[in-house]
């Protein structure tokens, strides 16, 4: 007998609204339909009426975890249109913070997958160890989530002495407990177990489907931008591209804690190796009408932002495509012929980021020509509208 | 004057009252060993080192508005928290705290009443799936089809490893299997293995980590208990609790040797024994992740249930050759 | 495969179709098509090159015409192929039989420009809300958004 499931909007286990579903037989998923829309601000449009500076705030705040990865994506690019260089010192502390911005992604994506498994002591460890990460980001940059570091030209803040021996000691903190958390994940039998064979997705179904980041990775498919499209200081950093072959969850799960160890060498040689030097450069107001393409790869993936300037100070279009938008035709075929068990596992191995990916305009109501003042309760119905497939609890329409 | 003492019997202790102050004790040790595995503090705040929490919790809950679906089948919905509720208290009143003399009091011990508290034990479980049936609720559903699978895989080997030291005591009567252990301790050491089998048996019915599949809250929202709020939703949780401690009390009473020493020494021996076994089953639950419940049905058959059947045929050989 | 060595392939096999070749900076490559020459050209560099991952694609209001650009990566850095519809008759064909991937990027640029793309296998809005006016897509330039005055009840009118 099928029955539809929906998971969300609204679900404990999904940390952001987005609308999954599945036609389901007793526990196996037949079919999985995704969707989108629910968490739209309309970034892209409101960068067109904003200069150059501001944007890189409002980028930053596409999202929380991958903040530093839009901001740095998109200074990365303006940079280019305006024909400017920053310096050594300020790329490799911009650079610096990326990575430790994908070690704290790393960790919380780890304590997650260990929550949606039901291995709660796993969540609260790696949780615990995300704390070291976000005090050696507060101490760079001041904040603990939106670091607000970049600016065109370079950074705005610098390091010292003391700093950078903070950042060393919490490094060797870190890696001592990752080794941990390494042999745990692959050796704790019921983990294993709940994440081995979950989700598979083939090298070949992930290449045809455009898959980014460690979902690919974890398929063997090997491309990281920071190999394939060298942008800045990755050229000079000695790193490897960690892959998995075994396709499923648990693949995710070993690409992810490979990459820990590969960005806890990264940071350390970047630390060592600090250029002394100026931290930024003045950028001018306006750019020259010409257009850029910016690759960076965030911790979800790879992040891509367009940029086309028309010779004023503010842009022409700003494109955003964000990891988690491209790995969404794999989660539906990773789901389909899974068990609703391992729907929240699956979900949650492509790492959503789904504020990063829903950015478009998304005002609720626009009568083109006419003004029309919209009470607020109105507003709310039609904002409930695009969860109202889900049962209220007074009068349900239940599928049976 | 026995009127009376039944009242004490069946109300305060090891009744209604004692159970209910208890379990709330237990639920706030669990919660700390938990938190304490977990690097974290538990709960603190409620009470001298968050004692009262649990209360709080409770009161809490029956103060909160009460929501009934409309689908849903009332009085079903409304009597199953009560009904689950008096089966786990009457279910504790067979455990044998207070160590009334069996010729006195007739109907508190009686032969062959463990098999009537594993029967008590596992109503619970049915209680659940319906439940999850009366409120109409895809996620209810779900959540009672997996109590009842569940059920499939732990009663046997459950059965099995908790009868096989009444075998080697050679009686069905709880009372009797305690004195019998308790003259003789070293006999305890032959069931070991009938005794972890027993914890990880106890812990699947209890529906906790790594078996609390039926109401695993990042899949299936709250899986039976999904539609359930207030009062009804007190009850289910304080039958939780309890179902706790009678099990555990279960377990102590079979394995450890039951509760001598008349009134005061064995309620400390019933709170010290209760909480060794109530420390296992936090150590099983902070150490594990969640399986999928055809894993626990195969883990269960494949593993557990010939472990059992090995357990009892290591008692009918130590029974033949040494006594 | 360096920038020259994908030039010199495109222009050799597919040079008919890619009217212009531009190598602005390292590792990016810029190629122009006419919209009806598209899937071939991708279909071409699939089988020339290996290229088989798009990364976004891409629409830009010009005015009187819309600018579509499909970036893809490869190996070595990252090659878009651009072309360019008239406003008045906004119709390009889909990808989708040579890059399944690349259905979720069209529907976003059905919902937000209008265009309409042929033979798309799934045609549902992505990314606007359920009841969203038909006509209206706001990545236009001509498309604002007056913000409508908050109304707090209770307070100054």
């Amino acid at each position: 007998m099928k029955f539809t499931i929906p998971i969300g909007p609204q679900h404990p286990a999904l940390k952001e609204p987005i609308s999954l579903r599945m036609t389901v037989e007793g526990e196996v998923i037949r079919d999985a339909d995704i969707r989108l829309g629910y968490n739209h601000r309309g970034l892209e449009k409101l960068a067109e009426q904003k200069n150059w500076i501001q944007n890189i705030y409002l980028t930053e705040r596409i999202c929380g975890i991958c903040s530093h990865s839009h901001a740095t994506c998109y200074v990365q690019g303006v940079e280019k249109l305006m024909e400017i260089e920053a310096p050594k010192r300020g790329l490799y502390i911009r650079y610096l913070v990326a990575e430790l911005e994908r070690i704290h992604s790393h960790l919380l994506w780890l304590g997650v997958a260990g929550h949606e498994a039901g291995f709660d002591s796993f969540f609260m460890y790696t949780w615990r160890d995300r704390e070291v990460v976000m005090d050696l980001l507060e101490m760079i940059s001041g904040n603990r989530v939106h670091y607000a570091i970049n600016t065109l030209g370079g950074v705005r803040r610098d390091l010292d002495e003391g700093q950078i021996k903070k950042i060393l000691d919490g490094l060797v903190v870190l890696k001592k407990r990752s080794e941990y958390y390494f042999k745990l994940a692959v050796s704790e039998p019921t983990f294993v177990a709940r994440l081995a064979g979950v989700g598979f997705l083939s090298k070949e179904s992930a290449m045809e489907l455009c898959a980014v980041g460690p979902t690919a990775r974890a398929s063997n498919v090997p491309r990281d931008v920071r190999k394939d499209d060298p942008h800045a200081v990755y050229d000079e950093v000695p790193f490897e591209v960690c892959t998995a072959d075994s396709c499923d969850v648990l693949g995710r799960a070993v690409v992810r804690i490979k990459e820990l160890f590969e960005s806890y060498k990264i940071s350390e040689f970047l630390v060592k190796n600090l250029p002394p030097g100026e931290i930024a450069v003045k950028a001018p107001k306006k750019a020259k009408p010409n257009e850029v393409l910016s690759r960076y790869e965030a911790p979800r993936g790879e992040n891509t932002h367009y940029i086309k300037s028309n010779g004023t100070d503010k842009p022409e279009r700003l494109k955003v495509r964000a990891p988690t938008l491209a790995n969404y035709p794999a989660t539906v075929v990773m789901l389909k012929n899974g068990f609703i068990a391992d729907i929240p596992l699956i979900f949650a191995a492509i790492d959503p980021c789904i504020c990063c990916a829903e950015r478009t305009v998304a005002l609720v109501e626009a009568r083109t020509g006419e003004e029309k003042i919209v009470s607020f309760s109105a507003l709310r119905s039609l904002a409930r509208r695009g969860g109202h497939h889900l049962a209220s609890k007074r009068n349900a329409v239940w599928p049976f | 004057m026995a009127v009376l003492k039944t009242l004490l019997y069946l109300l305060v202790y090891p009744g209604l009252l004692f159970l209910f102050v208890y379990s709330t004790f237990c639920e706030w040790y669990d919660r700390k060993l938990y938190a304490r595995f977990q690097n974290r503090m538990g709960p603190t705040h409620t009470g001298r080192w968050g004692l009262l929490q649990p209360i709080a919790d409770f009161v809490k809950l029956m103060a909160k508005e009460d929501i009934v679906p409309e689908m849903a089948d009332k009085r079903l919905f409304t009597l199953l928290p009560i009904f689950s509720l008096a089966i786990v208290l009457t279910a504790g009143l067979l455990l044998p705290v207070w160590f009334i003399d069996a010729a006195a009091v007739p109907m508190i011990s009686f032969p062959g009443d463990i098999i009537v508290l594993l029967y008590l034990l596992s109503l619970p479980t049915l209680v659940f799936f319906l439940a999850g049936w009366s409120s109409t609720n895809p996620f209810s559903t779900i959540g009672g089809t997996r109590v009842l699978t569940m059920l499939f895989g732990y009663e046997v080997p459950l059965f099995m490893a908790v009868l096989s030291p009444a075998i080697l005591a050679n009686s069905w009567r709880l009372a009797e299997i305690a004195q019998f252990y308790q003259k003789k301790p070293i006999l305890i050491l032959p069931n070991l293995l009938g005794f972890v089998i027993a914890v990880i048996c106890v812990q699947a019915k209890l529906e906790r980590t790594p078996f609390d599949i039926p109401h695993a809250e990042t899949e299936i929202v709250g899986g039976t208990f999904t539609e359930y709020s207030g009062k009804k939703l007190a009850f289910f949780r304080l039958m939780t609790d309890i179902e706790l401690v009678v099990s555990s009390g279960l377990v102590a009473t079979v394995f450890l040797g039951g509760f001598p020493g008349g009134l005061w020494l064995g309620l400390l021996n019933f709170i010290v024994k209760t909480l060794f076994v109530i420390f296992f089953l936090s150590l099983i639950r902070a150490l594990t992740s969640r399986i999928r419940v055809d894993q626990v049905v195969s883990f269960a058959w494949k593993i557990l249930a010939p472990l059992a059947v090995l357990q009892l045929f290591i008692v009918i050989l130590f029974k033949g050759w040494v006594l | 495969m360096t920038d020259l060595d994908i030039i010199e392939i495109t222009q050799s096999r597919l040079g008919d179709k890619a009217a212009e070749i531009a190598n602005p900076a390292p590792r990016r490559i810029f190629i122009t098509v006419e919209p009806q020459n598209l899937v071939a050209v991708v279909d071409g560099l699939k089988k020339e090159i290996g290229l088989w991952y798009l990364a976004a694609i891409s629409g830009v209001d010009l005015g009187d015409h819309f600018e579509i650009l499909y970036h893809f990566g490869h190996d070595n850095g990252s090659l878009t192929v651009r072309t360019r519809i008239p406003r008045a008759q906004p119709q390009v064909e889909s990808l989708s039989p040579v890059i399944p991937g690349a259905v979720l990027y069209e529907r976003e640029l059905q919902d937000m420009f209008g265009i309409i793309i042929n033979h798309i296998p799934d045609a549902r809005p992505l990314v606007l809300p359920d009841g969203w006016p038909a006509g209206n897509f706001p990545l236009r330039k001509d498309w604002t958004h007056e913000r409508t005055p908050e109304i707090i009840p209770g307070g100054k009118k």
